[in-house]
């Protein structure tokens, strides 16, 4: 995940690899999700986020279209 | 569960908590010899304690030496992705990684990171647990359902 100065320099870096494009999202929804993340990982009872878990963690910063379904 | 299982999983775990915790405290990521000295324990199996955590996705190994890249958030190499926390510098592999470790080390932090496009440099802060200095967008190239298709690219 990079970090971009605005959107059209998003098209740029994907035009120039022939990718297309994925989603974006601002650094306070990133932000929120790395900090559920990781804030714990250190702690001898911590354990990966399960699936329900993760979706509810997207969905609560409003990341829900198609992009963000981890069932494939 | 056999009792060498049972104890691998608990070597795993002492290692995951010495890892991060070591990464926390002094921005480097230890390795198998130095977590192998701290923990009390083989080399060999400290390393077969990494490689569950990294089939368990819960670090990341580099493939030409079986080191530890990154122990997510904190990554064991320079990168462009910088954190100055608690008067320590970090290394992110990518931004939520990078935003991750001001997470993980519980404190206020400085985030610099190039844009990917044309490379000017960009700064986010966390202060009091929230991110209170912001520019850019965060692009995820890959959808989420494959994300650790190839976590390097991701």
């Amino acid at each position: 995940m990079l970090l971009f100065r605005d959107e059209e320099h998003v098209d740029r870096w994907c035009a120039a690899r022939d990718l297309a494009r994925g989603a974006t999202i601002t650094p306070e929804q990133t932000w929120r999700l790395a900090d559920a993340w990781y804030r714990n990982k250190a702690k001898p009872d911590w354990r990966r986020h399960t699936l329900e878990e993760t979706e509810a963690l997207l969905s609560s910063i409003g990341l829900t279209s198609a992009f963000w379904n981890l069932r494939g | 569960m056999t009792e060498r299982a049972h104890d691998l999983d608990t070597l795993a775990r002492d290692v995951r908590v010495h890892v991060f915790r070591e990464a926390a405290a002094t921005g480097h990521v230890p390795q198998a010899p130095a977590i192998s000295h701290a923990l009390g324990r083989s080399e060999t199996d400290v390393r077969a304690a990494l490689h569950e955590l990294a089939a368990a996705k819960v670090l990341i190994l580099a493939p030409n030496d079986g080191n530890i890249w990154a122990a997510n958030p904190f990554c064991a190499v320079p990168s462009g992705f910088r954190v100055a926390a608690a008067g320590k510098r970090y290394w992110g592999i990518c931004i939520w990684d990078a935003l991750g470790i001001a997470a993980a080390v519980g404190s206020d932090a400085i985030i610099t990171a190039p844009c990917g496009d044309c490379g000017v440099g960009m700064t986010l802060e966390v202060r009091d647990g929230q991110l209170v200095r912001t520019e850019g967008v965060v692009h995820f190239a890959v959808r989420a359902h494959a994300w650790w298709d190839n976590i390097g690219f991701t």
